[in-house]
């Protein structure tokens, strides 16, 4: 049964130029799993938004959109608002009350439901997405993963028909967006309920949908089974894909394409063989000067709470980029706190450049030494501009592979997640560091931004800067460190090449890794991969 | 188990609205002692917390105005000493030990009050009068920790940026408004996702109806029963029985209908240790047969 449909949808802002949503055309089928991509400003949000009356962007609109055969204007307030359930990018700020069982109950007080059907509903519908544990909690006292499934929670309280997500998982980490994504899944083979996503981070969400609905600038490229578009993409696209169809295209693959990374092996397997199992080994020799050392370091935010770092010792050299990985919670934004002296431990000491922390007088530490680029980047803006926001920085603004002309005269905040960062980038260089603490570079930026960002940052350290990440994104430390390091409850427990680390690792590694595990030893990065299939195809 | 903090925050807040201003306006001192007890008892019963610390304000508050009185006030007519010309009264001094009684009870009765009243119960007894400003409170918590969240990010990125300097209070200061400045477009900007999931999820559609975590339960309607009765007596009973202070400290000849009005508030005093101690053994009891 057809439960949306999508006629001849155009759609302009006031004052652009051109159309955001030019003649779409499509209908989804009740109990359909749609995925929604296209590069960043391709139209996604706008078309989402579309579909939902009440937060619709404000435009010219031509054309139009059925929910149920009913035009999307003429539905009631109560069917459109609960009918069609829409989830935002950052839970944050969607979260309307303070304490989860309020936020649950928002949208069926909205309703004007009698007290007995909303406890029925909020209910099941706590147990069912297993909020019962926090229940009762505070919505600050939350993790990130968990204000998002709030907010699925809350959507789905309402009992919607369709539900349709706005890059839900772009502020999760890796762990937390692939849960989220299972979520999804479940309620959608579970409940039959038709999903439309919109994502950048592929990886887990293609093997789930049904259907892939490619956008680019603003019309619709493709619309069909995954299997039947991968095959075909351009590299702009191709980014945002699973390692395993980056793969197969890099090896110019023939048939079937694989999707995740069990197909992926398969691939390999059938088509290349491993009797080169390993590539030549490369030395890494890094400087022998340190930039960065942590000797014994203990810290705890306050007297009665537990430690944060537990002995953390580590030094980093100059002019190398240092990877640190782990889980949530394990310390590392922390380190970076301390490393730039935001907050100061309580036994240890840190030095940056052979010098202690302390003898760095009246903020000499931020002139021409370190700077850092906070997980939040807005935190960063300060103006109204981003031409304001880049004054001084123009050397280093040059350097962004973006059409700044374009942006210059946007607010900081009007940009994209990608944008945004690379801005940001570009206004704390100014200070022209030697050091660059970098906190999750990659959160919340689409898989284009994170190519530039690799490539921003290898400039950077030909130029001479040395560089530390803290990430949860294996694929892309494996692409731009020198270094890897594995953070686990306030210490480094190991540090090594990213050839070495990722291919010791077992779980916590990239896609190739894990993909070629017991095909290949050492291939972690898609370069990698594609040689040692060129090896092993010259052999046969 | 249920105890008298568990019982519906509508009960909950009558009780110690009828507990603090009879005490406060009886001016008796036999109940302001009986009051004081059971403060305390209260107090000890609901906080977690159990150092002496806790208790040390309200006992030098007591003993200050208890002393101040007979300092300032000179009526009565029983000299004790003199002070630079300036008689202490022994009345002054019983007065002011009554007064300190009465305020330090209704100090306790609100520290127990503030514990057992959680945002959730306070929400509530909000939303029973309006439940816009309920909803409005509630966004109002969540915004207030949102905000303060976010400034602490703002302050420890722009300190590495070179912000703030040391040395410098004209800079910090400028620094200072510039932050909150941005804090205010972050909030705006911000806001509008706030609002549009609220419109997305229906808000604005009609009336709303109220969702709430407490019910009345057959405990709290009898409870709810028993305080203005038992403030009744108490009234009755006091009403017409006058300590006088000055200039002979006299106490009123004790009748049935008073000492009806000390037992009754007495008994209202100690109803939440009843309650609890009640539960208590019932729990014990219930534990024997699991």
């Amino acid at each position: 049964m057809e439960i949306l449909k999508v006629k001849n949808l155009n759609f302009k802002y006031p004052l652009a130029d051109s159309q955001a949503i030019s003649n779409i055309n499509f209908s989804v089928n009740s109990g359909e799993f749609i995925t929604v991509c296209g590069a960043t400003g391709s139209g996604k949000s706008t078309l989402l938004r579309l579909l939902k009356r009440e937060i619709a962007p404000v435009g010219e609109v031509s054309g139009e959109i059925f929910f149920d055969s009913v035009s999307v204007s003429k539905l009631t307030a109560e069917k459109s608002a609960s009918g069609i359930g829409f989830v935002m990018q950052n839970p944050e700020h969607q979260i309307v009350t303070d304490t989860v069982w309020h936020e649950l109950a928002f949208g069926l007080e909205n309703l004007n439901l009698p007290q007995n059907v909303m406890a029925g509903r909020i209910a099941e519908t706590a147990s069912y997405f297993g909020i019962e544990e926090w229940y009762d909690k505070k919505v600050s006292e939350l993790s990130g993963g968990q204000k998002q499934l709030l907010c699925l929670a809350a959507v789905m309280v309402m009992n919607p028909e369709i539900i349709i997500l706005d890059e839900p998982t772009a502020q999760l980490d890796p762990i937390a967006a692939s849960e989220f994504i299972g979520t999804l899944k479940k309620i959608n083979r579970e409940l039959s309920l038709t999903v439309i996503l919109s994502e950048h981070r592929l990886e887990d969400a293609i093997t789930v949908c049904d259907k892939l609905l490619v956008l680019e600038n603003g019309s619709v490229k493709a619309f069909d089974a995954p299997q039947k578009i991968v095959g075909e993409l351009d590299e702009r696209l191709l980014r945002g894909m699973p390692a395993a169809v980056r793969l197969f295209h890099a090896v110019d693959g023939r048939g079937k394409c694989p999707l995740d990374i069990r197909d992926g092996r398969h691939f390999i397997e059938t088509n290349f063989g491993n009797r080169i199992t390993a590539l030549p080994k490369t030395e890494y020799a890094c400087s022998e000067k340190p930039a960065m050392c942590f000797k014994d370091v203990y810290f705890r935010y306050d007297r009665n709470y537990p430690d944060v770092l537990r002995g953390l010792s580590f030094t980093v050299y100059e002019n190398e980029i240092f990877c640190i990985l782990g889980g949530n919670g394990s310390g590392k934004t922390t380190a970076l706190s301390v490393a730039s002296n935001i907050v100061k431990p309580y036994s240890g000491t840190v030095e940056i450049f052979e010098k202690k922390l302390k003898e760095y007088k009246n903020q000499s530490l931020y002139r021409n030494c370190l700077t850092v680029l906070p997980q939040d980047v807005q935190t960063v803006f300060m103006r109204n501009t981003v031409r304001e926001e880049l004054e001084g920085a123009e050397s280093e603004a040059e350097m962004l592979p973006l059409d700044l002309e374009k942006l210059m005269d946007k607010h900081p905040y009007d940009l994209s997640g990608g944008e945004q960062q690379l801005v940001a980038l570009a206004k704390v260089l100014a200070a022209k560091p030697k050091l660059l603490l970098l906190d999750e570079p990659t959160k919340g930026i689409d898989a284009d931004s994170k190519y530039q960002l690799t490539d921003i940052l290898r400039r950077l350290k030909s130029d001479g800067m040395t560089i530390v990440i803290v990430t949860h994104d294996t694929e892309f430390a494996c692409d731009c460190a020198d270094r890897c390091a594995m953070f686990f409850r306030g210490e480094i427990v190991s540090a090594d090449t990213p050839r070495e680390f990722f291919s010791g690792n077992n779980f916590y590694t990239t896609a190739i890794s894990r993909m070629t595990r017991g095909v290949y030893r050492d291939a972690v990065s898609i370069a990698d991969a594609v040689e040692l299939c060129r090896l092993n195809k010259a052999v046969e | 188990m249920r105890t008298f903090a568990d019982s519906n925050p509508i009960v909950v807040s009558v009780y110690f609205v009828a507990v603090t201003s009879i005490a406060m306006f009886s001016a008796n001192p036999v109940i302001s002692a009986i009051s004081l007890i059971g403060a305390i008892v209260l107090f000890l019963m609901t906080n977690e917390k159990k150092e002496v610390s806790t208790h040390l304000f309200s006992l030098l508050l007591f003993a200050v105005m208890a002393v101040v009185n007979p300092l300032v006030s000179h009526n009565g007519a029983t000299v004790l000493f003199v002070i630079n010309n300036n008689p202490i009264t022994l009345e002054a001094f019983i007065y002011g030990v009554c007064t300190s009684a009465t305020v330090v009870a209704v100090l306790y009765w609100f520290r127990s009050f503030t514990i057992v009243m959680t945002s959730d119960k306070l929400l509530y007894l909000f939303g029973a009068f309006s439940p816009k400003l309920a909803l409005i409170l509630s966004m109002a918590l969540r915004y207030v920790s949102l905000f303060s969240v976010q400034l602490k990010k703002v302050q420890a990125s722009q300190k590495a940026l070179g912000l703030y300097k040391d040395d410098n209070i004209i800079d910090s200061f400028k620094g200072g408004m510039r932050v909150f400045s941005i804090m205010i477009t972050w909030a705006l900007e911000n806001g509008i996702i706030t609002a549009d999931s609220m419109t997305a999820r229906g808000y604005g559609t009609g009336k709303r109806s109220r969702f709430s975590l407490f019910h009345f339960k057959i405990d709290d309607v009898i409870l709810l029963c028993m305080i203005p009765i038992f403030s009744a007596v108490a009234l009755y009973g006091i009403v017409g029985a006058k300590f006088e202070f000055y200039p002979y400290f006299s106490v009123p000849e004790i009748s049935m209908k008073l000492a009806a009005a000390y037992i009754s508030y007495g008994v209202m005093i100690l109803l939440p240790v009843i309650i609890n101690i009640k539960e208590e053994l019932k729990w014990k009891y219930l534990k024997s047969k699991i």
